[in-house]
């Protein structure tokens, strides 16, 4: 199912929108306060820096009047003193802000971070199917890091704005005209500051878009450089990654032209503060209006502000994506999952797994009906085969029994108790599933195997590769058991993984096997190696299996024929074949099925 | 993958000489280059005025109580201010522009030398690390020229600019302030050090994080179905707090260094008062000097600090830019030699592989003395255990490699001898999964030949009998196919890269057949196209199921890399008991 339709719609749009940027804020404030220990130290540390930033050019200021008054030069040793007392102070605010303002961010990002992996793998089947493995990853990496962007940027805004309103204030206390003539450069930087951030955060977007255009250019010619070669055409993959080259390059070029337009204003704005002092100030000291200390503190100011004012503006400007990210996240952790435990499960019922469809609905959450009630009995001890059309819903009818969907109507039972009586781990572990499609961690064999029951031992673990017919290749590997596989690790051949997934389903020894249509992917040679695994690992268990080969439907007990939605014949694969000659028309459809 | 590791066997040259090739690429941004370094050059010394103007005005109209001198310096400043931002302005676009052109060509040069080498080389290197050069690598040489030549630059020149002006203002206060600038130099360094080790840590802790929330998502079925979520939480628990540790240890080096950045700041402003201000009670200095020199003071420290970050974004720069010289430097074996000469038309379709010898590294022969020969319009199966070399046959037919004794020819020309372009017109290659590129179905289609007119791929289409399945489709030819044909399914892949074939219509077809089992209904359209394509052509098929075989005019059985058998399906049944095991555990349980 494609990843466009997925719960999170609501908040996955680029753009933030208002009531994103609530549930964002909202979002953000309750992460904080979970941290407000953290928060606070961090925001005395920036308290104590804003007090030593508004102290330091006044001291500076009166050595300077010392200096212009000519002495007594003694009396500037002990302001040189407490100018280094003060420096020391600043030092220590900055370094309580930066480190508990990092450690606030971090521990949040980590715990978020933890929150959602735990969340993600609590939440049903259904959600997976509809949202992609991207897009959550975008929860857990980029949003999370525009989160913890603006949670370690707080508590330096909240100091910088105080530190702000401080200079302000004694500007304006040393000398009205001219502390109102230097303020006048805060608005301006913030602004320019903010604007710019915005603008270039939009670039950045844009820029990381076409990156990625331009990764896909290359990627596909990589993989597919036998077909590129064969028919020639590196000429055209060429224009591909130059057309791809060429948007990277306006993107880029947009951006700089952004920050060519803004970054001088970073510096000539506070020297046209400076211009400003020197202007109004010096006038005012000929007046004598202001001490010639005064008018030096008055550019020392505006040299201090410049950088916290610059941040500021990136900060509020980052704000809304931020928020928006936030609000991603909490849509996330509050879509809650719809196969839960039963409030109080029952004990698991004692018996050799029989299970029993009464009456069983299917739909998926678009509305589609798979299942029109599924009527079906299977004995304990025994295989079924299930056959039907593609889409028949044989996967479907698989998927009921460990609970990975919950029927819409009717009920499934497991030796006569209904299965969402059971608790959840009580049922999955007395049901195995073998995927279509063969998933091995990056681990070792023996791990993987062990993924099917973490108690079992190594001779376990060994049986369960014998019963899998996999312990002979599992033993020529390099490292035996040990060896890695999975993404990262060594590679195996379809068959060879299929026989690991077989050994960790049958490694806790369930009393029920499901084969979720196991050997579909794999040529007749490695399927003929699995046949004989697939012989033992069935005897005596209760084993679904779906499949299109005869091959593989010689091996079971009874065949049910699906079609429509529901069971239309159950019985030995022979009878059927005589008995219902729709079920031989689908079966001869499927090539390796019909040619004998 | 985004945070996968670029690092690969290289040697990193001098960076002398890696700038000195790097500049070689593209030669005719020289000029624009050195006009973009005196307009750097303009704006720093123009900014470097500004203090000098406000000693003026404080010397001679502050102290001397002259208003209007005041003002004169006042509207001088905004003057040259006016200039500085322009001439900073147009030096920040144009270093910009020299580097993105510089990157422009860059990435145009490498992926044409990428393209162009043998599929040895393919082959031999793992496809991320190939595409992590055309990404990582150079998107690394981006970050810098984006960011780090404009800063590099500008702040070279301020800290240079500044260190004279320091020195022309008083060079007493200047001695101190260079004091104190050395111990922050020494205290960088060792905060760098700490800093790089902390990121590595964190560049790679982020990395398992990723790997294993990845594993997590992907592998959620299997998780949930074994009842595994308290293990995968735990585990990712672990590695999620190891990148905490790596993150908070980069905190801590950050929480020291800035600190004391910004104390040996205050003690450089303290240093320059002291001594300026006892110069000024000896009246040996004016007090507009003592301010201009504080100004400058400003503009010394962030400079500094911004030009160590410039420093690792150099380096890696440089890293990357060896890594790419590594694909630049590659040779590539297999191109047209000297007095190669065209494939004479028309093509019949005849391929002779004679006492062929192969292999991909030394001392493992994967063919061993093969000889074919395969008559035009003839349909050939190659058959035999996975590694038993067969679809290497098909890769020297296609001229992926060359043999190391023997040839291959085609009309009894030896391939090595004929031009690429018309080789690779008598040929195509479908390989097992199909492989879509994305784009639309159209683009598929005439990937061959794009040129190829709306009629001519429909009539293709009708022919083949898929022109009602593609109508079907909302978007017709239309389709955008997304990344890796991920919207259709693999058989409809295939009918897409069959087509695409007919399409170019070559004399032979090599054909590497898939395994995986299809759709019934699919399965027959698949069969069916496959019996169109293949008609009056030669074929060679990498066969995998025993209809293929059946069809086939005639069957080669290989086995490390020996022709074992070589003969009709019948005969071969009759005669070869390695043939007939195999078809045995083809029709295994059929029956």
């Amino acid at each position: 199912m494609d990843a466009g339709g997925g719960r999170l719609d609501r908040v996955s749009a680029d753009r933030p929108r208002l009531t994103d940027l609530g549930d964002g804020l909202a979002f953000l404030w309750r992460v904080l306060r979970r941290y407000r220990s953290i928060a606070v130290v961090s925001i005395l540390g920036a308290l104590l820096w804003m007090a030593a930033v508004v102290t330091i050019p006044r001291i500076i200021g009166a050595i300077v009047d010392i200096a212009v008054e000519g002495g007594p030069a003694d009396d500037i040793w002990p302001l040189l003193l407490l100018l280094a007392g003060v420096g020391a102070v600043q030092a220590g605010g900055i370094s309580i802000r930066r480190y508990f303002g990092f450690k606030l961010s971090y521990r949040a990002e980590a715990d978020i971070r933890n929150r959602i992996f735990t969340h993600i793998q609590r939440m049903e089947f259904n959600f997976h199917d509809m949202t992609s493995t991207g897009e959550l990853m975008a929860r857990a990496s980029s949003d999370l890091s525009q989160l913890r962007l603006i949670l370690a940027m707080l508590p330096i805004t909240l100091a910088n704005l105080g530190m702000f309103l401080a200079v302000t204030t004694v500007l304006i206390i040393i000398d009205p005209v001219l502390g109102g003539v230097a303020a006048l450069m805060i608005p301006a930087l913030l602004f320019t500051s903010a604007r710019f951030a915005s603008r270039v955060v939009g670039y950045s977007f844009d820029l990381q878009a076409r990156l990625s255009g331009l990764s896909h250019v290359v990627e596909e010619s990589v993989t597919g450089i036998e077909v590129v070669k064969s028919y020639g055409q590196e000429a055209q993959q060429q224009k591909k990654l130059e057309r791809s080259a060429v948007d990277i390059y306006k993107a880029a070029m947009g951006m700089a032209k952004e920050r060519a337009i803004h970054r001088p204003l970073f510096e000539t704005i506070p020297a046209f503060g400076t211009v400003a002092v020197l202007a109004v100030g010096g006038i005012r000291v000929v007046d004598g209006l202001i001490s010639f200390g005064d008018f030096v503190s008055f550019t020392q100011y505006l040299a201090v502000m410049v950088l916290p004012l610059m941040i500021t503006g990136w900060f509020f400007a980052n704000l809304p994506r931020s928020a928006a990210a936030s609000a991603r996240i909490g849509a996330l952790l509050e879509t809650a999952p719809d196969i839960v435990e039963p409030r109080r499960p029952g004990p698991l019922p004692d018996g050799r797994g029989e299970i029993k469809f009464e009456g069983v609905h299917f739909s998926y959450p678009d509305g589609t009906e798979v299942l029109r009630g599924v009527d079906l009995t299977i004995p304990g001890g025994t295989a079924v085969g299930l056959v039907g059309a593609t889409g028949a819903g044989k996967s479907t009818i698989a998927h009921l029994i460990p609970r990975f969907y919950d029927p819409t109507d009717g009920r499934i039972t497991l030796d006569g108790v209904d299965i969402r009586d059971l608790s959840l781990d009580d049922l999955r572990n007395e049901v195995s599933v073998v995927f279509q499609e063969t998933f091995l961690f990056s681990a070792s064999i023996a791990d993987n195997i062990r993924v099917g029951d973490r108690l079992a031992s190594d001779s376990q673990v060994r049986s369960a590769a014998r019963l899998a017919k996999a312990h002979e290749f599992i033993c020529d590997l390099s490292d035996g058991y040990d060896t890695v596989v999975g993404e990262r690790g060594a590679t195996l051949s379809g068959g060879q993984r299929q026989r690991v997934s077989l050994a960790r389903g049958v490694v806790r020894d369930p009393r029920v096997l499901i084969l979720d249509d196991a050997t579909s992917s794999v040529d007749a040679v490695v399927e003929s190696e699995i046949q004989e695994a697939l012989r033992q690992v069935m005897a005596g268990r209760t084993t679904v299996i779906i499949a299109h080969r005869t091959s593989t439907l010689a091996l079971v007990d009874n065949v049910a024929f699906i079609e429509g939605g529901r069971v239309i014949a159950f019985g030995p694969h022979l009878e059927l074949l005589e008995r219902v000659p729709r079920y031989a028309e689908v079966l001869a459809a499927t090539p390796n099925g019909a040619d004998a | 993958m985004k945070y996968m590791s670029s690092a690969g066997d290289h040697k990193v040259e001098k960076p002398g000489r890696l700038l000195a090739r790097a500049a070689r690429v593209s030669s005719n941004l020289k000029w624009p280059f050195v006009g973009t370094i005196a307009l750097a050059i303009v704006a720093t010394v123009i900014r470097l005025i500004g203090p000098l103007i406000v000693r003026g005005g404080i010397d001679s109209g502050i102290a001397e109580g002259d208003k209007r001198a005041i003002l004169a310096a006042a509207g001088l400043y905004v003057g040259t201010l006016i200039l500085q931002y322009f001439a900073t302005a147009a030096s920040q676009f144009s270093v910009a522009w020299v580097g993105e052109q510089y990157l422009l060509q860059l990435r145009g040069l490498v992926f044409r030398r990428m393209l162009a080498l043998d599929m040895g080389f393919f082959g031999r290197s793992k496809s991320g690390v190939l595409v992590s050069r055309m990404t990582a690598d150079i998107e690394s040489l981006q970050e810098f020229a984006s960011d780090g030549a404009v800063m590099a630059l500008s702040n070279l020149l301020t800290v240079i600019g500044v260190s004279i002006a320091l020195v022309f203002v008083d060079w007493q206060m200047a001695v101190a302030v260079f004091a104190i600038v050395s111990v922050l130099l020494g205290v960088t360094r060792v905060f760098q050090r700490q800093a790089r080790k902390a990121y590595d840590m964190v560049r790679e802790r982020i990395g398992r994080v990723l790997a294993t929330l990845q594993e997590g998502i992907t592998g959620v079925r299997v998780v949930q179905a074994f009842t595994e979520e308290g293990n995968q939480a735990s585990n990712f628990g672990r590695v999620n707090e190891g990148h905490f540790e790596a993150n908070m240890a980069a905190a801590r080096a950050i929480s020291w260094y800035f600190p004391v950045v910004a104390f040996l700041r205050v003690i450089a402003i303290g240093s320059a008062l002291a001594i300026g201000a006892m110069r000024v009670i000896d009246g040996t200095m004016s007090i507009g000097t003592l301010v201009a020199f504080l100004l400058y003071l400003d503009w010394f420290f962030q400079p500094i600090i911004n030009l160590s970050n410039v420093y690792n974004l150099l380096q890696s720069a440089l890293a990357a830019l060896s890594k790419l010289f590594t694909i630049i430097d590659e040779p590539a074996v297999i191109k047209d030699r000297e007095g190669a000469y065209d494939l004479p038309e028309p093509v019949r379709g005849e391929i002779d592989v004679d006492h062929v010898r192969f292999s991909y590294l030394p001392d493992t022969l994967v063919l061993d003395d093969v000889s074919l020969h395969v008559d035009a319009g003839e349909r050939l199966a190659v058959v035999g255990e996975t590694g038993s070399g067969k679809s290497t046959i098909a890769k020297l037919v296609m001229r992926f490699y060359d043999p190391q004794s023997g040839s291959v020819s085609i009309d009894g020309k030896n391939l090595s001898d004929l031009t690429k372009d018309s080789r690779v017109g008598a040929m195509a290659l479908i390989p097992q999964d199909g492989f879509l590129f994305s784009g639309t179905l159209r683009d598929n289609l005439t990937y061959a030949d794009p040129d190829a007119t709306d009629d001519d791929v429909w009539r293709v289409l009708s022919t083949m009998g898929i022109d009602d399945w593609i109508r079907s489709l909302p978007d017709g030819l239309d389709t955008e196919v997304r990344e890796r044909g991920s919207r259709f399914s693999s058989g409809e892949q295939q009918l897409v890269a069959l087509a695409r074939a007919f399409l170019a219509d070559p004399a032979i077809i090599v054909l590497d057949e898939a395994t995986s089992n299809l759709d019934p209904e699919t399965e027959v359209r698949v069969e069916k196209a496959l019996s169109v394509l293949l008609e009056g052509r030669t074929s060679v098929v990498i066969a995998h199921r025993l209809r293929s075989a059946e069809r086939a005019d005639r069957v080669v059985m290989i086995d490390a890399g020996k022709v074992i058998a070589n003969g009709t399906h019948d005969e071969l049944v009759a005669t070869s008991p390695n043939y007939k095991e195999l078809v045995d555990v083809w029709t295994i349980g059929l029956a």
